[in-house]
C-alpha cells in the first residue's frame, strides 16, 4: 500500500473527527419543586440544617406475649426491620431517655437489656446531627436486684431496683444516657439505699430525686415496702449524695412525674409537690379530695409543656378509675370527668408529643381523647372525642393479654397494639383517623415508640 | 526510504514465507566496557531480555525481516538499532550505548515512545534511587523537585502537583494508568489516595495529556506506577525503614514480586506515622510568639496491596487489590476562625475555640490489568485496564463526623495496537469511566453527582528520517447528572455595604421563610483533543521537537455546581451555574450564560543533548485556555453555616463565621514559561546537575491568576562510587509578586537538601544506609501556591536516617 494514500487516509480521519461535533456542550437544566423553609426565629438552631436532619415517622418495637421475641418496625414504611431474641420472656418494655433503644425489663431476672432502635440524634453545637442505621442489640445491659419502674426525664434514665428483703438486698438506682448506652460505659452513677422498697427515682441534671423507705419503726406508710420521705440527691464523681430529706411527708409513696417546674408524688393521703426554689427544694401538699371515694393517686403524669398533672387514683385489680388535674402551683386537684363507657378499665394513658392531648385506652378497645380548655385561669380536662379502635369480640382477648399504646414524640401519632386482631394501629390525633395498620405474626404484649422526638 | 541506525523504523512483517534465526549480541558502554543489566527490547514483537554480567544477550528465534531494537540501561542513552534478519543466519551485534548525564526511564505502557528525550511532548519519570530519595508523605511533595512540577504544600499532611501553574481538576492523577479517584481534585486539604513509598515509578506528563488520560488532564498527568500485577514472576523485592526528626516520622515499607510456574504474586505495603512538624518560626504570620510547630499536622497511614497474575506466552492478566487508610490532621481548617485582609470590620479571634479537624480516609481499590500479544494480520497487541474503586474520607470534628465524602469510580480501558500500516505504529484506545461523587455534611458544597465518559482516541507515530512523528485524536462524551442542585436564598452582603448602611441586617432576618431552588441538572459535553509532535534528530546526540495540542475539557462537577462554604479553601464556593443577580434577597441566581468547554491551545518547543557528558532539556510552552474556569471575589460575604443561633442576638456585628463568597466563572487566560535542566557527568563519580522552571499565568483582559508558582532555580550536586553515594540539593524560589487581588507577596527562600548513603551486602542481600537532611538552613518557606501560607510554613531543619534492602 501507498505510503501517501495512508497519510491521506490518516489525515482524512483526523479532520473528520475535528468537524464531528467538535466542543460540544449541552447544558439542561429542569427546575424542581423547590424547598421552603420556615424560619422560626425561637428555634433559631434549626435552620439551614435540614441537611444533617432525617424526617422519619420514627420505629416501633413490640414483644411478643408468646416468647421472647422483639421485633422493630420501620414506622415510614411500617415493614418490619429486625426481630430479636431477648434474654427472657415476659418483660417490661420502656424507651430510654431520648427514644433511641427499647428498654426491657425483666424484673425476675434482676436484669436490663437494651435494643438500639437505630434512629437518632447528636447535638453537634452547630447543628443537630441525625442518624439512621440498622437496628441492633445492645451487648450493654444493667443488673441489679428487682428493676421496677425505668423513668426517662431530660435525657436520663433512671431505673429503680426494689431490692429483695429475703436476700437482703437494698433498693438502688441507676442513671443512664442514650449516649451512656451507646458507649456502653463503664461508669454508671448509681445510687444505692440501705433497705429494699418498692420506689421511683426521677432525674433532674445532675440531681435524683427519689423515695426514701425510712426504718419501719418510723414510717407514716401503712404498707412499710413503700416509702414515705422524698430525697433531694446531687451527684458527685458518680455517686448520689443526699442532700435534702422531706421525711414522712408522703406515706405510702407510688408514682410520681415531673415537668420542668415540679415533682409530684402520689401519696396515700394526698400529692407531694416539691419545687425548686434556690437551689432548695421546697414541699407543698395537696390533699386528696372525695371524689377519689377514698382511693389514692398512684400514678402520676406530666408533660413539659403543660402545667397541670394528672393523677390516676384506681383500684388495684382493674377497677374504675378517678383521674385528677393537679394543679401544683395553687395547690389543687380536680376530678376530671372523663366520661367513661360503662364497665371501661383504663390500661393505658399518657400525653400527646406536644401535650395538647391526654389519651386513656381502655379494656374496652376505646381510646378516650382529653384536651384542656382555659376557665377562669384554670385548664379543664375534657373528653374531646373517643375512637374506637376495635371491633373484636372481646372475649377472644388471649388470657393475661390486653390493649397496649405508645405514644409518637415527632407527631400527633398513637400506636395501639391489638392482640386479638394481631396488629398495631397507627392512628392520628388529629383527624381522629387510623392512618395504618402494622400486620403481626405474633401475639402483642407491648409496643413503645422509637426515634427522634422533636426538639420542645 | 532511508533506514536510520537510532531511529525507530517499524516495517511490515512478510508473513509465511521466512525462516527462524537467531539474534545474539553483547551491549556495550562508550569507553566499549560491558554492560550488565542493559534490557533489549524487540519492540514490533513485545519481546525483551536482560543482558547477563558481560553484557551478552541472545533474543528468542525470529522470522528473517527487518527489527527494531530498543537497548537502554540506567544512566545510558537510549538507544534504538535498526537490524535486518536473514533466513537460517545467526547474528552477533555489538551496540555501544552512550552515557546519558539525565535519567531517562521510559513511560510504561504509553501507546507511543515517552521519555523525557524522546517524546514530542515533556515527559519526566521519577523512578529508581532518586524517587526514593525523594519520596514523601504526599504527591505533590514527592514532586516537586521535577523541573514544571511543583507542590501546593498542605502542611505536610496532604499536596497535590502543580504542573506548569495548572491543577486541582486539571491535573489528573493516576494510578497504573487509571483514575486514582478520590477526593483530592477538589480541595487542597484532601490527600491525594496513592502512596510513593512502594511505587516502582512515577510519571509526570507536562502540558495536555488528555488523549491518552482524557479530559480530566488538560493541565497534566501523575502516574504512579508499580508492579501490582506483575508481568513476570522473578524474586525480587524492597523493604525500608527510616525515621526523621521534623515530625518524628517513622516510615515502614517493602514490595516483593514473586511466583512459580505460570503465576507472579505481588504484595507491598507500608506504614508510616508522624506527629505535628516542627517550623523554623512560629508558623502564623499573625502569632509570632506562638510555639514553633504547627498544630494539627499530625498523620498515621498505611496501606496494603496484594496481586496475582496469569503469565502467558505472549502476555500477562492479573488482578490486584489494594486497601489504603489515612488518617491526618487538617491543620488550619478551623471553624468561625476566618479573616480576609481587605475588610475593615474587627473580626474576632477565638483562639480558644479553635476545633481540631482530622481527616480518616479509606479507598478500597480493585485493579484488573492485562496485555497479550496478538499474532494477527492487523492487531499486534492488546493491553486493557479495569479498575474498581471505593473511596470514602471523612472529616471528624470533635469526635464526630462533619462531612463525608464518597467517590465510587469504574473505568475501563482498552488498548489495541495495530500492525505497523505504512510504516505508522500506534493503535486504538477505547475507554469508559463513570463516577459517582457524594458529600454529605457541613462541607458538602458540591451536590451529589454522576459523571459518565466514553472515549475513542487514536494515537500514531512514524518515522519519517530524521523526523519522528506523533500524532493523536481523541473524542469523548462526558455526562454529568446532577439530579438534586440546590440554590439556597443566600443573603450574601458586602461589608462595606453594610457598614454604610449602618449595620442594618434586616435582610437577613426579615423573611419568615427562605425557598431553596431545587434543579435537575444534566449536562453533555463532546470534547475533541488533538495533539501533533515532531521529534527531530538533526544531529547525532541532539534533538529538538515541536508539539502543539488542541485539547478540551468539561468542566468539573466542583466548578459548575458547589454552592456551600469550602473550609479547605476559606471560602463560600459557588459553582458556574449560577450568577449574581443583584437582588439583596437572594444574591445569586441561575447563571444565564452558557457552560463552554475549556479549550487549551498549546505549543511546547524542546531541544536536547541526549547524550554525552553534558545532557540538557530546554522546554519552552505557550498556552491559551479559552473558557478556563477560574474563581473570582464577589466582595460578598455569606455564613459559613458554622456558627449561628447566636446572630440573633448579637447587636454587635461580628463577622467571625462568614466566608467570602467566590464565583466560578470562565473566561481566557495565557499560562507561557520554560523548564529547563542541564546535567553535566564531571568525572565517573561527581556529576552536577541545573534545573529553572518558571510559569507566567495571567488572564487575556489583564489580572494575574492566584497561587501561581513562583520561578524556580535550583542545582543538585552527586557524587557516587561503588559503595557511597552524596548528593546536595540548593533550590532557590524566588519572590512571587505577580499575584491575584486576594493574594499577597510571597518572599523568596532557599532550600538546601542533603543525602549520603552506603551500599553493602549482607548474607547476599544489597542493602543501603542512609542519613538525608531537608531544610538544612532552617528557612522560613512559606509557599506562595499553599492555601496555608501564612499558618503553615514548610517544615524547619529535619535529620532522618534510613535502611534499605533489595533483593
Amino acid at each position: 500500500m501507498n505510503t501517501q494514500t495512508k497519510l491521506t487516509f490518516l489525515a482524512a480521519a483526523i479532520s473528520s473527527v475535528l468537524l464531528t461535533g467538535c466542543g460540544d456542550a449541552e447544558t439542561t437544566i429542569v427546575e424542581l419543586p423547590p424547598i421552603e423553609e420556615e424560619h422560626d426565629h425561637d428555634e433559631g438552631e434549626e435552620h439551614n440544617h435540614d441537611e444533617y436532619e432525617i424526617d422519619s415517622a420514627g420505629r416501633l418495637s413490640v414483644t411478643d406475649a408468646d416468647s421472647n421475641a422483639l421485633a422493630i418496625f420501620d414506622l415510614d414504611d411500617n415493614s418490619l426491620l429486625d426481630t430479636f431474641s431477648l434474654t427472657h420472656s415476659g418483660s417490661a418494655l420502656m424507651h430510654s431517655a431520648d427514644y433511641r433503644f427499647a428498654v426491657v425489663t425483666s424484673r425476675a431476672n434482676d436484669l436490663v437489656e437494651f435494643i438500639d432502635g437505630g434512629l437518632w440524634r447528636e447535638d453537634h453545637v452547630e447543628h443537630l446531627h441525625d442518624y439512621e442505621e440498622a437496628p441492633a442489640y445492645s451487648d450493654f445491659t444493667l443488673a441489679g436486684s428487682r428493676p421496677t419502674h425505668v423513668d426517662g426525664h431530660n435525657s436520663q434514665l433512671a431505673v429503680f431496683y426494689d431490692g429483695d428483703a429475703d436476700s437482703g438486698i437494698p433498693a438502688s438506682v441507676q442513671v443512664v444516657t442514650d449516649t451512656d448506652i451507646a458507649a456502653e460505659t463503664a461508669e454508671v452513677n448509681t445510687l444505692t439505699f440501705n433497705v429494699n422498697m418498692h420506689g421511683v427515682a426521677k432525674p433532674v441534671d445532675d440531681m435524683l430525686i427519689a423515695s426514701v423507705r425510712r426504718d419501719d419503726s418510723e414510717t407514716t406508710s401503712a404498707n412499710p415496702i413503700l416509702p414515705d420521705s422524698v430525697g433531694i440527691y446531687h451527684r458527685h464523681d458518680g455517686d448520689y449524695e443526699q442532700e435534702q430529706l422531706f421525711a414522712g411527708e408522703c406515706p405510702d409513696l407510688h408514682g410520681a412525674a415531673l415537668n420542668d417546674e415540679h415533682v409530684v408524688f402520689g401519696c396515700s393521703d394526698g400529692v407531694l409537690v416539691l419545687h425548686a426554689h434556690d437551689e432548695e427544694y421546697e414541699s407543698l401538699k395537696v390533699d386528696n379530695i372525695d371524689e377519689l371515694n377514698g382511693m389514692r393517686i398512684g400514678t402520676v403524669y406530666a408533660h413539659h409543656d403543660v402545667e397541670t398533672f394528672i393523677g390516676i387514683a384506681s383500684q388495684h385489680g382493674g377497677g374504675s378509675a378517678v383521674l385528677t388535674a393537679i394543679d401544683p402551683e395553687l395547690g389543687e386537684m380536680e376530678a376530671i370527668d372523663w366520661e367513661p363507657e360503662t364497665n371501661a378499665h383504663p390500661v393505658s394513658y399518657g400525653f400527646s408529643f406536644d401535650g395538647e392531648h391526654f389519651l386513656i385506652l381502655d379494656d374496652l378497645g376505646y381510646l378516650s381523647v382529653l384536651s384542656a380548655h382555659e376557665h377562669d385561669d384554670h385548664a379543664h380536662w375534657e373528653l374531646e372525642e373517643r375512637l374506637d379502635i376495635s371491633d373484636a369480640d372481646l372475649s377472644l382477648m388471649p388470657e393475661g393479654g390486653a390493649f397496649s399504646m405508645t405514644i409518637a414524640q415527632n407527631a400527633a401519632v398513637v400506636y395501639v397494639a391489638d392482640p386479638i386482631a394481631q396488629h398495631v394501629l397507627v392512628i392520628n390525633l388529629e383527624s381522629g383517623e387510623t392512618t395504618g395498620d402494622i400486620e403481626l405474626d405474633f401475639v402483642p404484649s407491648a409496643v413503645t415508640w422509637l426515634g427522634i422526638a422533636e426538639a420542645h | 526510504m532511508k533506514l536510520n541506525k537510532l531511529a525507530i523504523v517499524m516495517t511490515m512483517l512478510l508473513p509465511g514465507i521466512s525462516q527462524a534465526a537467531e539474534i545474539n549480541g553483547q551491549a556495550l558502554n562508550q569507553n566499549g566496557q560491558p554492560l550488565a543489566k542493559a534490557e533489549i527490547e524487540i519492540e514490533s514483537l513485545n519481546v525483551s531480555v536482560t543482558a547477563d554480567d558481560n553484557g551478552y544477550f541472545s533474543l528468542p528465534s525470529v522470522n528473517a525481516g527487518e527489527y527494531v531494537l530498543h537497548i537502554h540501561a540506567p544512566g545510558y542513552a537510549h538507544l534504538h538499532e535498526t537490524i535486518e534478519v536473514s533466513d537460517n543466519s545467526s547474528e552477533q551485534l555489538a551496540f555501544r550505548l552512550e552515557r546519558s548525564p539525565i535519567e531517562v526511564i521510559d513511560v510504561i505502557a504509553a501507546p507511543m515512545h515517552m521519555s523525557i528525550m524522546e517524546s514530542a511532548s515533556p515527559v519526566n519519570v521519577l523512578g529508581g534511587e532518586t524517587l526514593r530519595r525523594q519520596q514523601a508523605a504526599t504527591l505533590g511533595d514527592t514532586l516537586e523537585k521535577l523541573p514544571g512540577v511543583q507542590s501546593n504544600f498542605h502542611g505536610n499532611v496532604a499536596s497535590t502537583p502543580i504542573i506548569r501553574g495548572l491543577s486541582g481538576p486539571r491535573v489528573l492523577i493516576a494510578q497504573n494508568g487509571l483514575d486514582v479517584s478520590d477526593v483530592s481534585r477538589v480541595g487542597p486539604d484532601h490527600s491525594v489516595a496513592s502512596e510513593a513509598s512502594t511505587s516502582q515509578q512515577i510519571e509526570v506528563l507536562r502540558g495536555p495529556a488528555t488523549l491518552f488520560y482524557g479530559s480530566g488532564a488538560i493541565g497534566g498527568v501523575v502516574n504512579v506506577v508499580d508492579g501490582r500485577v506483575p508481568s513476570d514472576n522473578d524474586t525480587r523485592g524492597e523493604w525500608l525503614l527510616e525515621t526523621d526528626s521534623v515530625n518524628n516520622q517513622k516510615l515502614g515499607s517493602f514490595n516483593i514480586t514473586t511466583g512459580a510456574g505460570d503465576l507472579g504474586v505481588y504484595a507491598d505495603g507500608y506504614w508510616r506515622e508522624s506527629d505535628d512538624y516542627d517550623t523554623p518560626v512560629a508558623p502564623d504570620v499573625d502569632e509570632p510568639d506562638a510555639a514553633r510547630s504547627v498544630e494539627n499536622s499530625a498523620e498515621e497511614s498505611n496501606g496494603f496491596t496484594v496481586g496475582a497474575s496469569y503469565l502467558l506466552d505472549d502476555g500477562y492478566v492479573g488482578i490486584a487489590v489494594e486497601q489504603f487508610n489515612r488518617e491526618y490532621g487538617i491543620p488550619g481548617h478551623t471553624h468561625g476562625h476566618e479573616e480576609s485582609s481587605d475588610d475593615e470590620h474587627d473580626h474576632e479571634h477565638t483562639e480558644a475555640e479553635e476545633e481540631q479537624v482530622f481527616a480518616d480516609l479509606e479507598q478500597t481499590k480493585v485493579q484488573l490489568l492485562g496485555e497479550l500479544s496478538v499474532n494477527s494480520n492487523w492487531l499486534s497487541s492488546i493491553s486493557f485496564r479495569a479498575g474498581y474503586t471505593d473511596y470514602e474520607h471523612a472529616e471528624i470534628e470533635e469526635g464526630v463526623v462533619g462531612t463525608l465524602f464518597e467517590n465510587t469510580t469504574s473505568e475501563v480501558r482498552i488498548e489495541l495496537m495495530h500492525t505497523p500500516l505504512a510504516d505508522w505504529q500506534g493503535g486504538l484506545s477505547l475507554h469508559y469511566k463513570k463516577s459517582e461523587v457524594a458529600a454529605q455534611g457541613e462541607e458538602a458544597f458540591t451536590p451529589p453527582s454522576d459523571a459518565e465518559m466514553v472515549a475513542l482516541a487514536l494515537m500514531e507515530e512514524r518515522h519519517f528520517g530524521d523526523f519522528l512523528v506523533q500524532l493523536g485524536a481523541r473524542v469523548e462524551r462526558v455526562t454529568l447528572d446532577a439530579p438534586e442542585v440546590l440554590l439556597p436564598q443566600l443573603s450574601a452582603h458586602d461589608h462595606d455595604e453594610a457598614a454604610e448602611e449602618d449595620h442594618d441586617h434586616d435582610h437577613d432576618h426579615e423573611a419568615e421563610s427562605s425557598v431553596t431552588r431545587v434543579f435537575n441538572v444534566a449536562q453533555e459535553f463532546t470534547p475533541v483533543s488533538l495533539s501533533a509532535g515532531v521529534v527531530w534528530d538533526f544531529t547525532p546526540g541532539y534533538n529538538a521537537a515541536i508539539s502543539v495540542s488542541r485539547a478540551q475539557r468539561a468542566p468539573s462537577a466542583s466548578e459548575l455546581l458547589s454552592f456551600g462554604p469550602h473550609i479547605g479553601t476559606s471560602t463560600y464556593e459557588v459553582g458556574a451555574l449560577f450568577a449574581l443577580s443583584g437582588n439583596e434577597d437572594s444574591a445569586l441566581s441561575l447563571s444565564s450564560s452558557a457552560i463552554d468547554l475549556e479549550t487549551s491551545n498549546n505549543i511546547d518547543l524542546t531541544l536536547r543533548k541526549i547524550s554525552g557528558d553534558v545532557g540538557f532539556v530546554f522546554n519552552a510552552f505557550y498556552n491559551q485556555v479559552d473558557n478556563y474556569y477560574y474563581q473570582v471575589n464577589t466582595g460578598l460575604f455569606a455564613e459559613s453555616g458554622h456558627d449561628h443561633g447566636d446572630e440573633e442576638e448579637s447587636e454587635e456585628h461580628d463577622h467571625s463565621d462568614e466566608l467570602p463568597v467566590y464565583l466560578f466563572r470562565a473566561a481566557d487566560a495565557i499560562l507561557h514559561g520554560f523548564e529547563a535542566q542541564v546535567a553535566w557527568q564531571v568525572t565517573d563519580e561527581f556529576k552536577a546537575q541545573f534545573f529553572s522552571d518558571y510559569v507566567r499565568a495571567r488572564l487575556k483582559d489583564g489580572g494575574d491568576l492566584p497561587r501561581t508558582p513562583p520561578l524556580r532555580v535550583g542545582t543538585q550536586l552527586s557524587y557516587q562510587t561503588e559503595s557511597l553515594s552524596a548528593h546536595l540539593d540548593i533550590t532557590h524560589y524566588a519572590k512571587q509578586d505577580r499575584i491575584d487581588a486576594s493574594e499577597t507577596v510571597t518572599d523568596g527562600y532557599t532550600l538546601v537538601d542533603a543525602f549520603v548513603a552506603y551500599d553493602f551486602n549482607v548474607m547476599s542481600q544489597d542493602m543501603s544506609v542512609y542519613l538525608k537532611g531537608t531544610n538544612l538552613t532552617d528557612e522560613e518557606a512559606r509557599v506562595h501556591t499553599s492555601f496555608l501560607k501564612d499558618i503553615a510554613p514548610r517544615p524547619g531543619r529535619s535529620v532522618g536516617v534510613g535502611l534499605r534492602g533489595y533483593f
